[in-house]
């Protein structure tokens, strides 16, 4: 223990555990940069292999003296099970105990090893809208690590301090959508400096360099880019001139700082631009709001202090009753309370009705906000999202905000004012005892300091665990039908996981139950009245106090470390309100389908024709899905799209029927470009029917007249009966007239003949279809098909194709590759060409092309 | 609540449990002494010889100690109680659930159920020590102080005591209110939204119908309508969250009073009654613990309440009867006058089938969706239970039959094959673990799963992955087919996959059907030609009666319904799209 000095002991307070770390091998990766294998038994009982997690390992002295260094180093792989790992270092010059180490490591050498403080690196669900990555050789392992867990649609800027010749052949993680660049080191702010000037919204960045690059770059990453807290994490990964680590053993002589070279004047790449951040939007949402809800909370604070004052009134009253006031005084002053316990309830509640009136207003405007939005977005952004996040965004963030507007503003102040009121008082009362107050609380909070750090990766275990279970007890349920018809193995994984499961809680929650009665103990009321009464006793009878000044403790200062802990608990109300806010704002963001004031273009174009003219798209930006794809629909006729998933098929159909918009060329219908058609103008040429269908709550009537709320009955059952519904339709309750519902439900396949019969009655001129449609529902395939054959009659059809043997029969066949049009022409000429779908046919032997994209 | 706590404790624990509640008592009453203690002290420190309260001090430190010993000891158990409450309660629950009816499992239900199993962990270990003990303590305390009031001035000991259930109702009061509040906010904002996310949902069809902008209008002013009677209602729940706040800074006023009134009577001295209102104080805190545990409160039931569902869900019938040790080869099955509903007030799904199946012979059930082709097939698994009639093997009634026997009975392939993390080789075996490798080998080949291992480095080690996933649909369909093969029961069972495209599993489906290996008497519900020719007899189901019954060649001879669905299906496979020509058939 000696040998590892003070930082050593603190470190095994916190108990981190030593584990003892074998070289198994080492090879080198660059000149001056190499990978040292390791193996550990017990190591992965405390860590965790995660993007950018480090150990702690303590290096001997290279001086053979007795003192051990302790320096941090990025896990770059690892097989948890086995135990097995490696960590790449630099060897740098001047050299330090841990890259002397490295040059001289040999197989079967050990050093101890710790996990610690570890961070790691997480995509959140909605990535970010790119990663903007700084460090140097030193975080490379880290940056690797993140470059691997980046979606490869991502973005990726990386910048890298560089300090010797060799660094760029330090090998990189590859990324698609990565740019690399090195920056040379002139000085500490050469990097900062090097950093593109440009619009970076949106953008999370992360920082692994030099202490000294670092101060520059919060500066220019925070204070010109105006990057937000929660979106940048920075952490120096060494010292310029300086020893990084502890040491254990030998006192630390604080080594005098080398003099860095005169920092060579690098001028900023340009001026900075400030971005925004949807990380920002909850402040946006909220914005009108922020007066009402700073006034608000300083009412809330008068409450709470007048909430407080009857006890002020109590030492008061013990005043004059010591005094020998006369009867009357103290007849006021119960006056006095009464007045104000009845003031404060009625503040109180005038404040929380107050607010539910200001919420109450807001809530409705927002909900008219979301509704005028979901109509204006492209259709695309709902297949995207699917109906939780709609429900989410819509319901439950609503309902949060409800919650931050009318409770967690008022709880949050009143948590934080009171605490801080009775300590006022209390100081101003005497001091002395005053700051005792704090001794509990020191050891509640160092107690809770050595939890949290002992608990370290299991924290982050813990959700993994409620994660993993929550999916396994999905599966045990969804198992039952074939558990209980084979019984034992079968349902013996789930319960081998519960033990599993129910050991990691064990064996992490069984250790902290003493320091968690040492907790409770410590912050309970008896134990700061015990505090006080000792104190009181104490100066009290040395008369170095008078008496009356001991009440306020008695009577506020017991639960002060109850109140002082509620802090935290108050303002965690705040951020489940926050964040959906910021969904909220994120949501009202989205760019909207514009209707261009496009020239009334003459209809040169007979309007069944359909024009792909050099059609460029993707999701995001720079990630193309369909590339130049240029076709022609003539009136009438069937083409369809066919390519192995993820060709682009449902994506280009999807383009006609305007649930995106192109990003270069056009979709035209009847020689208008989409874009400059209105939704309604649009939807009268071009119906679509796919998968999904879409009941709107009415009877069956209005779901088939949908497009023409005026049709009579008798083109309504001509449809349902072109679609082959109508029959069905008279067997429910009230044939035409029954509500859809749980009671009147129908099929799937019987939907779908609903959708079909829909589009009868809209008659759209050009017509998406997916082929998948006709399949969707065995019992009823054949109804949906002949449903299908009417409704394509006629019509110009764009069909998306899952099997080549359906569309035989299609005018055109265009095959899709890599969102490209590989060929074109009718079954025959592209059987007999024997190109890309002559591989495609003989693959799928006039099967199916399995996991078709059912869906868009 | 408390009943469900002590369920979920094992038998050698509650001899603990009284021990705690003892301990937790004993502290209790140490913590009030400790309260009233301050009376002499105090009484001293303001009386002209303060230093007579050094005793008192000790009294006070020792009480304190005391109690800090006595929560300790309690604390250990409490913790031990907690960990056996994880431990015990997360394995009963993961037990019953095999034994609940299937018919229970409705997406709520099922929803309540995995929360229970897979989030009340960390809930259970703090239920006792964060919860229990804690709101033991504040009910106890007051009263605690109460009592020990009476010694020292009669009516205050009395306005203390009387004070409790006071005090008591009002934080209910104003809990269930709140509550009430939050549920009322709840249902107003979903109310509200419901329609936003309804207008959302039916987007892609509105635009197409170009009825977004006149849906929006239809919405919006629905909302508009809406909106006032819900915040009214809201509002209206307000008053009542003030209660337990204004009782409690009344009873300190009154408390306190009295005290003075007493006091200026003559009846206390200064000192005594200065002592007194810090004891006053120190009687309210207790409630105000109580407000702060109110989320801790609500989360600990909340756990408990989806516990309680699972257990008290209804569970299967056991029998315990054996079969004839002479029953051997394929069994002839009989359902008299089968009667079946999912839920009580449920439709009949099936109203009093009879059907004999034949030892040895496949039957295909063939019929429109909701015509009770699944629940039949349920029902002879054993997985549903009739509501009446008997399901009759070899004449024994199966729900006379013990579990295992009932389970030895039936193999079933299932249309959603649920496989277990584990090998290939393992869920395969999972139909008979004592298997040998010829047989495991003939079932692997017969549902062509050495199709799918033979292109997989692992071969049959392959992991299947959390519930199968690594695999595809209809490689998870081959293992399950595999499975039901290998179990060496009298009566298979198949669901055929619906879904049109998984018709690569087909030909594995009808060899898995034509296997002759086992005796067996087999039934499938049937969706595709192939299979259906592999039976000896095909029955008609409609709304849950038996409409046509016979051959395949009888029935299409007939041409009836059976006819009539048999063309359709054959028209469907060659289906073509088609478009100018107008249809090609
Ligand atoms: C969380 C974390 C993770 C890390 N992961 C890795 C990793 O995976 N691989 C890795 O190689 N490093 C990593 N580092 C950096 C490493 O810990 C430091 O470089 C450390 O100072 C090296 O110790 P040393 O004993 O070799 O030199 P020290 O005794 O610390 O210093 C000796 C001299 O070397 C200089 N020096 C220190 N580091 C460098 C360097 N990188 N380049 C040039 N000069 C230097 C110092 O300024 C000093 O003058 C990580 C650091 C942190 C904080």
């Amino acid at each position: 223990m000696a040998k590892r000095g003070f930082s050593g002991v603190v470190i095994r307070s916190y108990g981190a555990r030593d584990h003892e770390v074998t070289v198994v091998g080492k090879e080198s990766l660059a000149p001056h940069f190499v990978r040292v294998r390791l193996t550990s038994a017990t190591l992965f009982q405390d860590a965790v292999a995660v993007p950018t997690a480090w150990l702690r390992f303590w290096f001997p002295d290279p001086d053979g003296g007795e003192s051990e260094h302790q320096r941090a180093y990025t896990i770059s792989s690892a097989d948890e099970t086995t135990g097995e790992f490696t960590i790449d270092m630099v060897l740098h010059e001047p050299a330090g105990p841990a890259s002397l180490w490295a040059k001289r490591v040999e197989p079967g050498w050990t050093i101890m090893a710790t996990s610690l403080g570890s961070s790691k690196f997480d995509v959140p669900e909605e990535p970010p809208a790119g990663y903007l990555l700084i460090g140097d050789s030193a975080s490379i392992p880290a940056v690797n690590s993140i470059l691997a867990a980046v979606p490869v649609d991502v973005p990726v800027e990386v910048y890298l301090e560089q300090h010797d010749d060799a660094d760029p052949l330090v090998p990189l993680t590859p990324h698609p959508r990565a740019r690399i660049h090195w920056v040379p080191r002139q000085g500490p702010a050469s990097l900062a400096a090097a950093i593109e000037a440009r619009d970076w919204s949106d953008w999370y960045a992360w920082a692994g360099p030099e202490s000294g690059s670092l101060k520059h770059l919060r500066t220019r990453l925070r204070d010109e880019f105006g990057f937000p807290k929660s979106e940048l994490y920075a952490q120096a990964y060494w010292y310029y001139g300086r020893a990084f680590g502890k040491r254990r053993g030998t006192p630390e002589p604080e080594p005098a700082a080398a003099p860095e070279p005169a920092p060579a004047a690098a001028a900023p790449s340009g001026p900075a631009v400030r971005g925004a951040w949807r990380a920002q939007g909850a402040g946006r949402l909220l914005a009108p709001l922020k007066r009402t809800l700073i006034l608000s909370g300083a009412l809330q604070a008068v409450v709470t202090l007048v909430q407080l004052a009857p006890f002020v009134l109590l030492v008061e009253l013990a005043r004059r009753m010591l005094a020998g006031a006369a009867e009357s005084t103290l007849w006021t002053l119960g006056g006095w309370a009464l007045g104000l316990v009845g003031a404060g309830t009625l503040l109180g509640g005038a404040l929380t009705l107050w607010l539910h009136a200001v919420d109450a207003r807001f809530a409705r405007d927002l909900r008219r906000r979301l509704l005028g939005k979901l109509a204006r977005l492209p259709l695309g952004w709902f297949t995207a999202r699917g109906s939780g996040h709609v429900k989410q965004v819509v319901r439950d963030d609503t309902l949060a905000l409800h919650y931050l507007v009318t409770h967690a503003v008022p709880d949050a102040v009143a948590a934080v004012v009171a605490p801080v009121a009775v300590l006022a008082y209390l100081f101003a009362v005497d001091w002395r005892i005053a700051l005792a107050l704090f001794l509990p609380v020191l050891v509640y909070v160092m107690t809770m300091t050595v939890m949290v750090v002992q608990s370290g990766a299991r924290t982050a275990l813990a959700l993994r665990w409620s994660e993993r279970m929550n999916r396994e007890a999905a599966g045990y349920l969804e198992g039952q039908p074939v558990i209980r018809v084979f019984g034992g193995a079968a349902g013996s994984t789930f319960r081998a996981r519960l033990d599993e499961y129910i050991g990691f809680l064990d064996d992490w929650q069984r250790p902290f139950t003493g320091k968690k009665t040492l907790m409770d103990l410590a912050t309970r009321p008896a134990t700061f009245l015990l505090l006080i009464a000792f104190l009181g006793t104490w100066l009290v009878s040395s008369g170095a106090m008078d008496p009356v000044s001991l009440l306020p403790f008695l009577l506020l200062g017991t639960t002060f470390g109850a109140r002082l802990l509620g802090i935290g608990y108050g303002l965690s109300g705040l951020r489940t309100g926050l964040l959906a806010a910021r969904r909220i704002q994120t949501t009202l963001d989205e760019s909207e389908l514009q209707v261009r004031a496009g020239p009334a273009a003459a209809a040169a174009e007979a309007p069944g024709t359909v024009v792909f003219d050099r059609v460029d798209f993707g999701y995001r930006p720079g990630v193309p899905v369909i590339h130049g794809v240029s076709i022609v629909l003539r009136p009438g006729t069937l083409t369809a799209l066919v390519g192995p998933s993820g060709s682009g098929k449902s994506t280009l159909a999807a383009l006609l029927a305007r649930f995106h918009d192109v990003d270069t060329g056009a979709v035209r219908v009847g020689g208008h470009d989409v874009r400059d058609l209105t939704a309604d103008e649009l939807y009268a040429r071009v119906g679509f029917v796919f998968q999904q269908t879409q009941l709107v709550h009415g009877t069956v009537h209005d779901n088939i007249a949908l497009a023409l709320p005026d049709a009579s009955r008798e083109r309504v059952e001509a449809a349902a009966r072109a679609a082959y519904l109508h029959e069905r339709i008279l067997r429910l309750p009230r044939g035409y007239d029954t509500v859809l519902g749980p009671d009147a439900a129908l099929s799937g396949g019987e939907r779908q003949r609903l959708t079909i019969a829909r589009a009868i009655l809209a008659d759209p001129a050009v017509l998406v279809l997916d082929e998948a449609t006709a399949f969707a529902d065995p019992e009823s395939e054949y109804a949906v098909q002949r449903a299908l054959d009417r409704l394509t009659a006629g019509r110009t059809v764009l069909v998306i194709a899952h099997r080549l043997h359906t569309i035989t029969g299609a005018d055109q066949i265009v095959v899709l590759d890599g969102g490209r049009v590989a060929e074109t022409g009718t079954h025959d000429e592209l059987h007999a060409a024997g190109g890309r779908y002559r591989q495609l046919w003989d693959a799928g032997a006039n099967r199916t092309t399995a996991r078709a994209e059912a869906t868009l | 609540m408390i009943r469900t706590l002590l369920q979920l404790l094992p038998a050698d624990r509650r001899r603990l449990a009284a021990g705690h509640a003892a301990l937790t008592v004993l502290g209790v009453a140490l913590r009030a002494a400790g309260a009233v203690l301050l009376v002499p002290l105090v009484a001293d420190l303001f009386g002209p010889d303060p230093g007579g309260a050094w005793p008192w001090l000790g009294a006070l430190a020792a009480v304190t100690a005391a109690g800090w010993a006595v929560d300790t000891a309690a604390a250990r158990i409490g913790f031990d109680l907690g960990f056996a409450l994880l431990d015990n309660g997360q394995h009963s629950i993961a037990d019953r659930l095999t034994r609940i009816r299937l018919t229970w499992f409705t997406a709520a239900h099922t929803a309540t159920a995995r929360q229970a199993v897979a989030t009340t962990g960390p809930d259970l270990v703090g239920l006792v020590i964060y919860l229990v003990t804690p709101v033991a303590g504040a009910v106890l305390l007051p009263v605690a102080i109460g009592l020990a009031l009476l010694p020292i001035s009669v009516p205050l000991g009395l306005a203390a005591l009387a004070g409790v259930p006071v005090l008591l109702v009002a934080f209910w009061t104003t809990r269930r209110i709140g509550r009430v509040a939050d549920r009322t906010a709840e249902d107003a904002n979903t109310a509200l939204t419901e329609r936003i996310v309804e207008f959302a949902r039916t987007q892609p069809a509105l635009r197409a119908a170009r009825r977004a902008e006149p849906a929006r209008g239809l919405v919006g002013a629905a909302l508009a309508a809406q909106h006032g009677a819900t915040v009214r209602l809201v509002l209206l729940q307000i008053p009542g969250q003030l209660l337990f706040g204004l009782a409690s800074q009344a009873a300190l006023v009154l408390l306190a009073g009295t005290t003075t009134a007493l006091a200026v009577r003559g009846d206390l001295g200064v000192p005594e009654a200065i002592a007194l209102l810090v004891v006053v104080a120190r009687y309210l805190e207790a409630f105000a613990a109580l407000g702060e545990l109110t989320p801790g409160i609500e989360t600990a039931t909340t756990a408990l309440r989806r516990i309680r569902a699972v257990r008290d869900a209804p569970t299967v019938s056991i029998g315990a009867s054996a079969r004839p040790g002479t029953a051997t080869g394929a069994p002839r099955i009989r359902l008299e006058r089968v009667a079946f509903r999912y839920a009580d007030d449920g439709p009949q799904v099936l109203d009093g089938l009879d059907l004999t199946l034949e030892a040895g012979t496949t039957t295909a059930i063939v019929g429109p969706s909701g015509s009770g082709k699944s629940t039949l097939l349920a029902l002879l698994a054993g997985l549903h239970q009739p509501t009446a009639g008997r399901v009759l093997v070899d004449g024994d009634d199966t729900a006379a039959l013990a579990p295992d026997e009932r389970r030895a009975l039936v193999s079933v392939v299932f249309q959603q094959p649920y496989l277990f993390d584990g090998t290939i080789r393992d869920n395969v075996l999972a139909g008979d673990p004592g298997a040998g490798e010829d047989r495991l080998g003939h079932a692997v080949a017969l549902a062509r799963v050495d199709e799918v291992t033979a292109r997989l480095p692992d071969g049959e080690r392959t992991a299947v992955g959390e519930a199968g996933t690594a695999l595809s649909g209809g490689e998870r369909q081959r293992v399950s087919i595999a499975r039901a093969l290998l179990k060496p029961a009298p009566i298979l069972l198949v669901d055929e996959a619906t879904s049109a495209l998984d018709t690569e599993n087909e030909a594995a489906v009808v060899q898995a059907l034509a296997d002759r290996t086992t005796p067996r008497t087999r039934v499938v519900v049937a969706h595709r030609l192939g299979s259906i020719r592999h039976a000896d007899r095909v029955v008609f189901l409609e709304d849950g009666r038996v409409v046509e019954d016979g051959t395949v060649e009888g029935l299409l001879a007939a041409g009836g319904r059976f006819a009539d669905f048999w063309r359709r299906r054959e028209a469907a496979t060659g289906w073509r799209v088609v478009s100018a020509g107008g249809s090609d058939t």
